[in-house]
């Protein structure tokens, strides 16, 4: 009986890369690991993290554990895996054995392919050398540094627990711990930040030699101190055109550098073989392809089901135990759902194009395919969205990349203006 | 049976406690258990439980013992208080034989409390003085009986004091009315005549006509006759409000009551028509109503023009449930088609915009509302123009004559000077002045009515901390040095955002509104001008930027969901603007040219 449910969950998984229908087309899937401890709660955040719960971390690490092989036991089968993502939160506030353990249950329970690139996000003032090896020992590949600012007051204001000192003696540790592919997290558009800093942030990050560079454009979100000092008028909110041109001076500084832009937030060097350094997880996120998240408030996507999981580490850690170990007693549940699924949601197929627009569209370089979105879903993408790319053609907001009709992408004025382009689809 | 039936209604100046004495006389008499009581019961718009105010009025019927042993039928007509809802309660008082007037004991007398016992004194009603509120700390139940005593020439000792709230002496009116009210004089041998005093739409039911039956009777099954509209109808039903609709067999005359028509269309069966039997129709229909005269005039416009069938549908089914409302058919060069309605007051505007949206769910756009001008053009001949758009040329132009009010402010002589000077800068002429009662001024002033319905009310309450009231009336139209005032969008004049102001006015009232549309449109993919513009030249400039930066900051952790969320927001705030040109512009922009800014 149980084994039935798997088969309809495989055949599902064939059909998303067009229904081939041998084994061997499952398509890699990727796994987001979700650590949700932080040492101090940053000004901006509004993760799902939290101060002074580090005394969860071993039963939470365990429950973590525990969820990997849930699902793996409701797959059926060991599913490929090409990218897996320690994200938080801060990751690098867990000692490298509680990480050994998470891999080892993900290797247990998934074909972690050879290869496979393996990122973990550390905040540079946890760092040391030793643990860093650590790391690289344990088949660690990437490492995506917040460095955010090199301006002391900046860091400040962000209330970041570490200097530029750190990320410099972070970045010489990394390499000489054999780490080669390295990103950096850098925010703009800081409330009072002039364009001047914001080079010197650059070019202080650029000296670090990185791969790959993330620049966010700051945004107040609710629920967080700067939110709330911006609307007792204690802070100037940010000014959207000082931030365009922010993002302008380093689209173009950055293309100086030998950086290729593959996304609106997202710059990489080429590797030897010539291919961009791209985050793979991210790209996966990027393409709607399927990634199983792990840990409290972690998002997957498989099958078409989007599943968000409980918030709260306790609640995450009560539900995995409640849950116990996936025996064949338990009742089972549909793949890619878990035990400490929140919701469990598939969108309506017009949805789901609208989605998987509004990420596609996101890659300033390869955009988004007609033929993937026929093989996807079956129709034609100008029958579904003709009048839209139309309009958005005409505004000067899209262009064709290569051959008209063939691959879609953001044209360079309409990436600060992604939005603008998205809410046409969905 | 006919002389046990009391017909009455409950007046007062807004919040002096009408709703809630009305809830308390629904308990005593049982109408209501006290299970399904809440507050105000009466009041079962949504707006009108959001907003804490009474806008329609409504009928009940309750059945009274009252203390000589007998039982009584009392028809409550509970009505608004509010200075723009005086036709609501003009028509509620047809109905009735009788009234409380009701008077908060901290309050005093204001102005509605004169302005509807007016109305009431013109309709021939018994009034009944009820101070309420004497729970109060601040309560002076003496002071405002001695003035209600110097009003009416009722003896002090005469006039109830209750606590609607906490239910204090509330029996002792029902005790006044069985013994003051008269009962209805009546003819049941004679025609069937029943006055419809207020409507509503039931989508089951078809129009529901609410009457209050003068002579005659109807019987279930008898065929009707609306004597205006020569209309007949065979009824769904016939019945009484208790305070849901309730089916009976009979109506008899002296009674309030409703039919329920079955019309599906709305244009047969007015409120002010006359029914009658069409077997033994009456020879004469009863006087009706008044038509009404709007104050105020704006322009209300689908969002999606494709909505316009629905927006007009919408219209008809509101008039109906609201006879104050009129409207026409209007065309604006920026918005399309829509329509040009006429309201009593601010208020009243805000009301009906709430209602089509959430009553009939529509997305729409109301323009900066106007007065009625007269025109007199060279050629002599004289032009109404209730729409700043229709303003002909100026080379056309003689003169241009607006209305002129009679306004009486009542407060406290504290804010004499306050109110002084917020009148007169608003082109208001000191008229005279009445005390009342000690410590309170009536003041009295006339003032073009375009001064008044901007912002001047809430200016009034701000100004006087809440405790001034005004009344108002139209005295005539005057002449007056008026002018067009122009706004241009990315170069195209916008119909729907001008207005007529005084020429002194024009230079300072377009910096305002330039200043504030620069705020209110949002930016677009390209800079957008606006100008204004009046007399002849460009007043004022300013460009609303262009839009360079607007895009969702990183998806941590693959949270598709909330991202396409946040966009579906977003879009949905988008539609709900109107494409001028190519520009979007947000409803509140539309207001906003009246916005006088710093008071
Ligand atoms: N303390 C006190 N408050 C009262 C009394 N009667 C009414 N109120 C309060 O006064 C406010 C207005 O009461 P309503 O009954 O809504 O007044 P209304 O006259 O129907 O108001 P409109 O219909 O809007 O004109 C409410 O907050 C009531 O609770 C009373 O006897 N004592
Ligand atoms: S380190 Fe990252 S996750 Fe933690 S509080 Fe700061 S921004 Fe948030
Ligand atoms: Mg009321």
């Amino acid at each position: 009986m149980a084994d039935y449910t798997s088969l309809l969950a495989l055949r599902g998984a064939f059909s998303q890369v067009g229904g081939h229908g041998i084994l061997s087309h499952v398509p890699p899937y990727s796994l987001y690991l979700h650590i949700p401890f932080c040492r101090h709660r940053c000004a901006y955040c509004d993760f799902n993290t939290y101060e002074r719960l580090e005394a969860l971390i071993p039963a939470y690490v365990q429950a973590l554990c525990g969820e990997l092989r849930w699902i793996d036991r409701s797959f059926g089968q060991r599913l490929p895996v090409h990218s897996l993502f320690f994200g938080g939160g801060t990751p690098s506030l867990l000692p490298v054995g509680e990480l050994g353990s998470m891999l080892e249950a993900a290797r247990e329970s998934f074909e972690l392919l050879p290869g496979a690139e393996i990122t973990l996000e550390a905040n540079p003032g946890t760092l040391s050398l030793e643990y860093l090896q650590g790391l690289r020992g344990l088949g660690v590949n990437r490492l995506s540094l917040g460095m955010q600012s090199a301006q002391p007051g900046e860091l400040l204001l962000l209330e970041r627990q570490h200097g530029y000192q750190d990320v410099l003696q972070a970045v010489q540790w990394a390499r000489r711990a054999g780490f080669d592919n390295l990103n950096l997290d850098l925010i703009f558009g800081l409330p009072g930040q002039s364009l001047e800093s914001w080079r010197e942030s650059l070019e202080m990050a650029l000296d670090l030699g990185p791969e790959h560079l993330s620049l966010y454009a700051l945004s107040l979100e609710h629920g967080t101190p700067m939110r709330a000092w911006y609307e007792r008028g204690l802070l100037p909110e940010p000014d959207p055109d000082l931030t365009a041109e922010m993002y302008e001076y380093a689209s173009q500084r950055l293309a100086e550098q030998g950086f290729v832009q593959y996304e609106i937030s997202n710059w990489a060097r080429r590797g030897q073989d010539g291919q961009p350094l791209a985050c793979r997880h991210n790209l996966q996120y990027w393409r709607l392809l399927p990634y199983l998240g792990f840990g409290a408030g972690a998002h997957g996507y498989a099958l078409g089901v989007h599943t968000a999981n409980v918030l709260a580490p306790a609640a995450y850690i009560q539900r995995m135990q409640a849950a116990g170990d996936p025996g064949a007693a338990q009742p089972r549940l549909d793949f890619p759902r878990s035990p400490a699924n929140a919701s469990a949601e598939q969108p309506a197929q017009r949805e789901q194009m609208g989605e998987w627009m509004m990420m596609g569209l996101r890659l300033t370089e390869e955009g988004v395919s007609a033929q993937d979105f026929r093989q996807r879903f079956g129709q034609e993408l100008q029958a579904v969205y003709g009048r839209e790319i139309e309009r958005l053609l005409r505004l000067g907001l899209l262009e064709w990349r290569d051959r008209v009709g063939e691959r879609l992408r953001l044209s360079e004025r309409a990436r600060l203006l992604g939005n603008q382009v998205f809410m046409e689809f969905v | 049976m006919s002389t046990n039936i009391r017909n009455f209604c409950i007046i007062a100046h807004i919040d002096h406690g009408k709703s809630t004495l009305a809830d308390r006389l629904l308990q005593l008499t049982g109408t209501i258990s006290d299970r399904e009581m809440t507050e105000q019961v009466l009041d079962s718009m949504d707006l009108e439980r959001e907003k804490g105010v009474t806008i329609k009025a409504s009928a009940v019927r309750m059945m009274y013992t009252a203390r000589d042993g007998q039982v009584y039928e009392l028809n409550l007509i509970d009505t608004p208080g509010h200075v723009d809802f005086g036709y609501e309660v003009s028509r509620a008082l047809a109905a009735c034989e009788g009234a409380l007037l009701v008077v908060d004991a901290s309050q005093g007398i204001e102005a509605q409390t004169l302005a509807n016992l007016y109305l009431a004194l013109e309709a021939d009603l018994e009034i009944i003085p009820v101070i309420n509120k004497i729970d109060l700390p601040s309560a002076h139940p003496d002071q405002v009986a001695d003035d209600l005593s110097n009003l009416l020439g009722v003896p002090d000792d005469q006039i109830l004091r209750i606590s609607a709230k906490a239910g204090l002496n509330v029996e002792e009116v029902l005790e006044y009315v069985v013994q003051h009210v008269p009962p209805p004089k009546i003819d049941p041998q004679a025609p069937l005549r029943a006055l419809i005093f207020d409507s509503h739409y039931d989508s089951y039911k078809g129009v529901v006509a609410y009457i209050r039956v003068m002579d005659g009777e109807i019987n279930s099954g008898d065929i009707l006759r609306l004597m205006q509209s020569e209309t007949d109808l065979k009824p769904i039903e016939i019945g009484i409000f208790s305070p849901g609709l309730r089916p009976v067999a009979k109506l008899s005359a002296g009674e309030v009551g409703y039919i329920a028509t079955g019309l599906k269309t709305v244009r047969e069966c007015r409120v002010g028509d006359t029914v009658t039997l069409a077997s033994r129709p009456a020879e004469q229909p009863l006087p009706g109503y008044q038509k009404v005269k709007p104050m105020v005039f704006a322009g209300i416009y689908p969002v999606e023009g494709e909505d316009y069938d629905e927006l007009k549908e919408s219209l008809e089914k509101l008039q109906l449930n609201d006879a104050s409302l009129v409207y026409e058919p209007e065309t604006s060069q920026a918005l399309n088609f829509g329509f040009r309605c006429g309201f009593l007051g601010m208020f009243h505007m805000e009301i009906i915009q709430e209602r089509l949206e959430r009553e009939y769910d529509l997305d729409i756009i109301v323009t900066a509302p106007s007065v009625e001008y007269e025109v007199v053009l060279r050629d002599g001949s004289l032009v109404r123009i209730d729409s700043p758009a229709q303003l002909p040329d100026e080379a056309q132009l003689v003169e241009i004559r607006e209305p002129w009010m009679k306004i009486q402010i009542f407060t406290p002589t504290d804010f004499y000077g306050t109110v002084m000077d917020l009148v007169t800068k608003r082109r208001g002429v000191f008229i005279g002045q009445d005390y009342p009662a000690p410590n309170r001024v009536q003041l009295n002033f006339e003032i073009p009515l375009s001064e008044l319905i901007v912002d001047f009310f809430d200016q009034l309450k701000s100004r006087t901390r809440g405790y001034a009231s005004l009344d108002y009336q139209f005295a005539e139209y005057r002449p007056d040095d008026l002018v067009k005032l122009e706004i241009l969008v990315n170069g195209e004049p916008v119909d729907a955002l001008a207005t007529i102001v005084h020429r002194e006015d024009a230079f300072h009232r377009g910096q305002a509104v330039i200043s504030k549309l620069k705020d209110l449109i949002p930016r677009q993919l390209f800079v957008v001008p606006i100008q204004a513009y009046a007399a002849g030249r460009v007043i004022s400039r300013a460009n609303v930027k262009a839009l360079r930066k607007d895009v969702l900051a990183k998806c941590y952790g693959g949270d598709i969901t909330r991202k396409r969320k946040l966009l579906e927001k977003q879009k949905r705030g988008k539609k709900r603007m109107k494409m001028i040109g190519s520009v979007e512009i947000p409803q509140e922009a539309f207001l906003a040219v009246l916005r006088y800014g710093d008071e």
